[in-house]
């Protein structure tokens, strides 16, 4: 009996031993895999960035990616939490694009301004040069801009109505949004000293077009003038600069005119701050222009064919599109107004 | 003693560490909290030439509590497709925990679609689901193949999470117009709430009619007498509501064109319900843009380009 006994009691410490050490090993292998994991996952998620757009890449503050494998059905797509600063920090390093946009009055104006907003929210370093095609600074821009946030600055020009035509027509020889346009220029010539100023791109978008991020991403880097295809122009899917085998634009791949000395469109190019603020006299043209020469008549003055800058892949990818919006019907407003004037849309 | 109590410690402790380890994994599949908090005040930053005014961040609560925004986008092939869905992409990318559904009208992905989801840049879910022929006549409703799937998906996602799982869900048409203060009006929806709509039923607005934080009745141009005379941008229905009406989808039989939001709301709410947002419905915050057709009057029918480029 004693034996028994001093026997199971010899056994039970080897039990007890196991026991314990499966205890102590069990949690320390959990732990090492758990370890393993966690380090894993954010080596695949930065993997999966490198193949990813460049459009992240400048959005400061990025913090942790969750990565969602795919159901066959549905695709979750890799997740970034954005830090909401909008617009985003300044950089002392990267050039400034001053966007100059020229807008007038009518019911869609609120939105279309609205949506650009929200576009140019996400680009960093930009300041929006708004010019009203009006008498005096509305409060409806006004009050827009000051609550976008954005880096900007408004201006204002009325292009002179043509008195001889009853009613409110502007003078129809006066290309809509020039004498805006110029008057940015003008503002920009004035306020940067051509000796001494921060490098700038100068960029035209018209408050209806639609731009992609990683556009302007890629007029960052123009040193003269850089140019790129432009999507639902000229009756086209798209118009483009030809661009040869070294890189150099020779023409236009265009039907409309293609023998402009320059067939593109106001969305089609970007200008360095510094060419502007050298070649101070160049405009564009406010009278006599033929349909489709504008971008000619300012391009003419700051730069040759030969030193034109192709972006977006040597000219072969769509980042911006020339979107139009539909007058929106408005019957039931009547002749005298409907609605309540006072509430803005 | 000691000795004893030293080793039952050491025992415990890869056990305690484990258990923190879980948790703390769990707790940041959620969004992460103060890091991500809103830093909204105007983001101009040092040295930048004139720094916008800066901005109370809007949201005060940490990002943890934010219902997700749910915005179920049927979308078809055109010409201005990619730039619709880019400029929606560039607004839906500033706000805070919201999810995206785009419904392709299609009987595939495409590869269009399918690239563009893969770098939009916010979560995103891609489905797809052709029009029967039979519907696509003019003067019947559209897309509502396409926002059926995403209430199915979002009900069948959802019947495996446990409640409550708060969230807000509201139907973006592709080609609208909608301003980053909405979605902060709509983030509160406790069941349906409602708000004014631009440029819509032939009028600068549409609104609803509110007296005493409550609707009354509609102020618009077309068909005032229905039962919910709002356009399909004009509210959101907070997920749990959907949730509790399986059954509640867009219908096709005995349907009248117009009627879309009435039949679907009548499913799920009542006029009393409905919350007012935007200032008791007086601020216009979302609108009914359209992008005119694309002339492509010049492309060619022979001899086409040398290389494809996707638009």
């Amino acid at each position: 009996n004693e034996e028994l006994w001093v026997q199971s009691v010899l056994e039970m410490p080897k039990r007890r031993d196991i026991l314990a050490i499966v205890l102590i090993v069990l949690p320390w292998t959990l732990l090492i895999t758990v370890w393993h994991q966690s380090t894993i996952a954010p080596l695949l998620a930065v993997h999966k960035d490198d193949g990813g757009d460049s459009r992240r890449d400048f959005a400061a503050g990025l913090d942790s990616k969750e990565y969602c494998l795919s159901d066959r059905d549905i695709v979750e797509v890799v997740r970034t939490e954005y830090v909401y600063t909008r617009p985003p920090p300044w950089s002392d390093t990267l050039p400034t694009i001053h966007v100059i946009t020229p807008t007038y009055s009518r019911p869609v104006q609120k939105a279309e301004l609205t949506r650009l907003a929200n576009t140019l929210l996400h680009v960093p370093n930009l300041h929006w040069i708004l010019v009203e095609d009006s008498q005096r600074r509305t409060p409806l821009i006004t009050r827009l801009l000051r609550d976008t946030g954005l880096n900007y600055t408004h201006l204002n020009v009325e292009t002179p109505r043509n008195y001889k035509l009853r009613g409110d027509m502007r003078d129809p020889r006066i290309p809509r949004g020039t004498m805006q346009r110029n008057l940015a220029l003008r503002w920009l010539r004035e306020t940067f000293n051509k000796n001494n100023s921060q490098p700038g791109i100068v960029y035209f978008a018209d408050d209806d077009n639609t731009y992609s991020l990683e556009l302007f991403e890629e007029m960052r880097s123009t040193r003269r003038v850089s140019v790129w295809p432009v999507a639902f122009v000229g009756g086209l899917r798209y118009e483009s600069p030809k661009v040869n085998a070294a890189g150099k634009v020779y023409g236009w791949k265009t039907v409309f005119d293609p023998h402009r000395p320059f067939a593109i469109d106001m969305a089609g190019f970007a200008v360095n701050l510094r060419l502007i603020l050298q070649r101070s006299q160049a405009y564009f043209k406010l009278r006599g222009v033929k349909g489709g020469y504008q971008e000619s008549s300012l391009l003419r003055e700051l730069v040759t064919l030969n030193d034109l800058e192709p972006k977006a892949a040597n000219c072969t990818k769509i980042l911006v599109w020339h979107t139009r919006t539909e007058k929106p019907v408005l019957v039931n407003e009547g002749k005298k107004g409907f609605t309540d004037p006072n509430v803005e849309i | 003693m000691k000795s004893l109590l030293f080793s039952r410690f050491l025992l415990l402790l890869p056990w305690v560490l484990i258990v923190i380890i879980v948790l703390d994994i769990d707790s940041s599949r959620a969004p992460l909290p103060a890091l991500t908090a809103r830093g909204g005040g105007g983001g101009g930053g040092s040295g930048g030439p004139r720094p916008a005014a800066a901005r109370a961040p809007p949201q005060r609560r940490p990002e943890a509590a934010l219902p997700t925004i749910y915005a179920i986008t049927p979308t078809y092939s055109r010409p201005v497709q990619k730039a619709e869905l880019t400029r929606l992409a560039n607004t839906f990318r500033q706000v805070a925990r919201l999810h995206w559904i785009l419904v392709e009208d299609a009987a595939a992905r495409s590869e269009l679609v399918s690239r563009f989801v893969a770098g939009a840049g916010l979560p995103c879910t891609h489905l797809h689901v052709p029009t029967p022929r039979r519907y696509k006549r003019p003067g019947l409703p559209r897309a509502t193949e396409q926002r059926n799937a995403g209430l199915a998906w979002l009900r069948q996602r959802h019947q495996h999470l446990p409640p409550p799982q708060p969230g807000v869900l509201f139907f973006a048409d592709d080609d609208n117009t909608y301003s980053l203060e909405l979605f902060q009006e709509m983030r509160t929806t406790r069941k349906v709430s409602v708000w004014p709509v631009g440029l819509v039923g032939g009028r600068r607005y549409e609104r609803p009619v509110v007296e005493n934080g409550k609707v009354v009745g509609w102020y618009t141009g077309w068909r005032a007498d229905r039962p919910f005379a709002i356009d399909m941008a004009g509210f959101a229905v907070s997920l749990q509501v959907i949730l509790s009406h399986p059954k509640a989808v867009f219908k096709r039989r005995g349907s009248q064109p117009g009627m879309q939001e009435s039949d679907f709301l009548k499913q799920i709410t009542t006029v009393e319900e409905l919350e007012p947002k935007a200032n008791n419905c007086t601020k216009v915050l979302v609108w009914h843009t359209r992008t005119e057709k694309v002339n492509l009057a010049n492309e060619p029918k022979y001899h086409l380009d040398t290389v494809n480029i996707e638009v």
